[in-house]
């Protein structure tokens, strides 16, 4: 049979109990703004009942602590759709600044300038001037300052994308060290929930070690894997241990054929790394796969001009009468690689440009016209110099606009999946306005019980005295 | 249902986003230009290389035929000339031809046709911006000159047989010169240079030997009718920059409407677009300034 000692009993844990579900409701609303922080609810436990001459009384209720509303599913897919977003936004802006240095040419004048479609134009027409007057000084002249514009314009682009290319080596490098440090915290992290929590959320130290899951997934391309008492262990996508519960593997850098290469213990793991996301993968796919791609038309687009102009040059007779030995316009380099950044004019003498066909007089253009019509043949990988060019624009935009449409789907992916993850996890003020007003009525409502229980007890002390005991 | 408490942030994201579309169409309005960068117009941007070289070659073919206009010009002019000094050289042979002519005056036709000999060889060496236009391809060399040391004397050519072609950007050949041996000193009956020799060396005695003379002035006049074919080929030559040029203006204007229209921004669009964008802003921002304000809050409520 119950007592009004045991209604006491009931009443005071309920008040704890609703003390302490404010206490936690204070906590989400003073965290309301901390980064990473995960909303908690109070957890309400019935008490055992008590059997007594065969009828059971309850002994009301015990809140036994706050657990962390998080879905680890739905993290660990926001890390993985954070890590594909921050690998096309880092190629992304890469492939930005490529493209700046092949803005369309509008047409006027101003915008001619650097424009290596119009450069290749000129090269070529000036010698279809050339053609007109084959020994007029100033068309010789006009050729050799066209040619020095086209060399210079693509040799220029060639230099600006190799320091490009460096300036992401750099980067990639930087990202390195944050890598590390956010592997070894959460190493530190696994050691501590396995210790103090191994069975159960571990609340606070969990919403550390989610943070700086989800700060790693905007640097590197992970696999997450639980393991046994709350541990975790990380691994790049490709495979390679970076952290294994308590113990982190460092990642180190070092040159291999002038890129910086990155390696966990001694395995190279940069290809993977560069398909694997995030930040680093956006940087590695840039550095070794886009830039190189537009260095290698490049380069095509210089070789296979020079080569072509030169070829020609020697094979007519120039102003000074040297028959087949003109000498070369363009420095001509031995193999395609390099040849954009090396290209450069080496002919000073415009007298020296073989406008007459081989043993013809000065006054002969017929190689001149063999020249001018190099813009016509199809000398760069099977297409003309102009539609080689027009292609590799297009190629280059298309490339940046695909992957700024990816960018794009890959960020709203992300917000949905943040939008979820907020909507469970993150703390809501009205939310908590409402749970503070359960307890606060709850609380009110045992106090008011236990005032009653009060009352009573007094009545019963005093037996129907009513003086006795107040 | 759970909703995401920080909605406000999302909306900072939206009023970014529409503030850099606004930008990029106040740009598009200010330039006249419809893409600045590759990636906006890949399709367009390719398809610009490939006008602008046409613009260009077409512009720079304009050029170089104003320039191969005036040669050809020069050298039908020099060629009407050579051709009027004949007839005179052909009507005072013909008049020294008929027998009743003195000695001195035959003479005299022999040193007149001497002079139009060398009238004519000055013309054959006619140069145009320092180049023999009559030369083929030798054109720093003058092309012809005479040996007095036989008689009759000896003009020689000093050029040779090489013909220049100006290539049109469709391609087409346009024949530049005709070199001075196919003109002047063309094999058999007609050579010029050849004809006039042997009159000036028939008339210098001051008797005439009738059949020889009649016979080089024949040559002299079938010289001359080819000359004036030959005049033809320049001629025609003439007419075909003259047309080539205007053809290629013509698809240069069509070219460059087409680039521009490719190129330029549509006004109304972008406009009505970026009328658009600052509703949306005047919107967000309306929305935003509403749900951060603080009676939107529970807690605001409870006493």
């Amino acid at each position: 049979m119950g007592t009004i000692n045991s209604a006491f009993s009931i009443m005071s844990g309920a008040l704890d109990a609703d003390q302490s579900a404010l206490n936690i409701v204070a906590n989400n609303v003073a965290n309301a703004n901390t980064p990473g922080y995960t909303r908690e609810t109070p957890n309400w436990q019935e008490n055992s009942p008590i059997a007594i001459g065969g009828v059971s009384n309850g002994t009301g209720v015990t809140e036994t602590g706050a657990t962390s509303v998080r879905d680890r599913v739905l993290t660990e897919r926001l890390d993985q759709q954070q890590q594909l977003a921050s690998a096309s936004g880092s190629r992304l802006t890469a492939l930005n600044t490529v493209q700046a240095l092949f803005t369309p040419d509008s047409g006027s004048s101003s915008s001619t300038a650097g424009d290596i479609g119009s450069d290749l134009t000129s090269f070529f027409s000036s010698f279809s001037s050339l053609e007109a007057d084959p020994s007029n000084d100033s068309s010789r002249e006009e050729v050799l300052s066209s040619a020095t514009t086209l060399a210079c314009d693509i040799s220029n682009a060639a230099a600006s994308l190799n320091q490009q290319r460096s300036a992401l080596d750099q980067e990639a490098v930087g990202v390195t060290s944050q890598v590390n440090a956010l592997t070894g915290a959460i190493a530190q992290l696994n050691q501590q929930i396995q210790s103090t929590s191994p069975d159960a959320d571990a609340g606070t130290l969990e919403d550390q070690r989610q943070q700086d899951l989800s700060q790693l997934s905007q640097l590197v391309g992970i696999n997450q894997i639980t393991t046994e008492n709350n541990g975790l262990s990380i691994t790049t996508t490709a495979g390679q241990t970076l952290v294994s519960e308590g113990t982190s593997y460092q990642m180190s850098t070092g040159m291999v054929d002038g890129v910086s290469h990155f390696f966990v213990g001694t395995t190279d793991i940069t290809t993977q790394l560069a398909s694997g996301g995030g930040q680093l993968g956006g940087y590695l796919t840039a550095r070794d796969q886009d830039i190189p791609g537009v260095l290698s038309s490049l380069d095509q687009l210089a070789y296979s001009v020079s080569t072509k102009v030169n070829t020609l040059n020697n094979a007519g007779t120039d102003l000074a009468g040297d028959n087949g030995k003109a000498g070369d316009i363009f420095s001509q380099s031995t193999q395609v690689a390099g040849s954009a950044s090396t290209m450069t004019v080496v002919m000073t003498d415009p007298n020296h440009i073989a406008a007459a066909g081989l043993g013809q007089g000065t006054g002969d253009n017929s190689n001149a016209t063999a020249m001018a019509n190099l813009a016509k043949q199809s000398i760069v990988n099977g297409q003309t110099p102009t539609d080689f060019y027009s292609n590799f624009v297009s190629t280059l935009g298309a490339t940046v606009s695909g992957v700024q449409t990816e960018n794009t789907a890959q960020n709203a992916s992300v917000t949905q999946l943040q939008t979820q993850n907020n909507a469970l996890s993150q703390v809501n003020l009205n939310d908590e306005a409402s749970s503070m007003t359960t307890f606060e009525r709850s609380y009110q409502a045992a106090s008011q019980v236990f005032s009653m229980l009060d009352t009573i007890m007094q009545s019963a002390l005093n037996l129907g005295q009513q003086t006795t005991v107040t | 249902m759970r909703v995401d408490p920080s909605y406000s942030s999302n909306l900072v994201s939206a009023l970014d986003q529409s503030q850099a579309s606004e930008q990029q169409l106040t740009s598009e309005l200010s330039s006249g230009v419809s893409f600045t960068s590759l990636s906006q117009n890949p399709v367009a941007s390719g398809e610009n290389v490939l006008l602008l070289n046409q613009i260009q070659q077409d512009d720079s073919f304009t050029q170089s035929s104003s320039m191969v206009t005036g040669q050809l010009q020069v050298a039908d002019s020099s060629l009407g000339s050579v051709v009027s000094q004949l007839t005179q050289a052909i009507s005072l042979a013909t008049s020294a031809n008929n027998g009743t002519m003195n000695s001195s005056d035959v003479k005299s036709i022999s040193n007149q046709i001497s002079g139009i000999l060398d009238e004519v060889q000055s013309l054959a060496n006619t140069s145009y911006q320092g180049q023999y236009i009559f030369a083929g391809g030798q054109t720093s060399t003058t092309p012809f000159t005479t040996s007095t040391a036989a008689s009759p004397a000896v003009t020689t050519y000093n050029g040779d047989s090489d013909v220049n072609y100006l290539e049109t950007p469709n391609g087409q050949r346009i024949q530049l010169n005709v070199p001075g041996n196919q003109i002047f000193t063309a094999n058999g009956a007609n050579s010029v240079f050849g004809a006039l020799n042997s009159l000036v060396a028939d008339y210098a005695t001051g008797s005439v030997d009738t059949s020889q003379a009649v016979s080089d002035t024949t040559a002299l006049s079938t010289a001359l009718n080819y000359v004036s074919q030959q005049r033809v080929v320049i001629d025609n030559s003439i007419s075909q920059v003259t047309a080539a040029s205007e053809a290629v203006t013509s698809d240069q204007t069509q070219l460059t409407s087409a680039q521009t229209s490719l190129m330029q921004a549509d006004v109304a669009q972008v406009s009505t677009q970026l009328s658009l964008s600052e509703t949306q802003q005047t919107a967000l921002e309306d929305v935003i300034s509403q749900v951060n304000s603080t009676s939107n809050n529970l807690f605001s409520k409870l006493q």
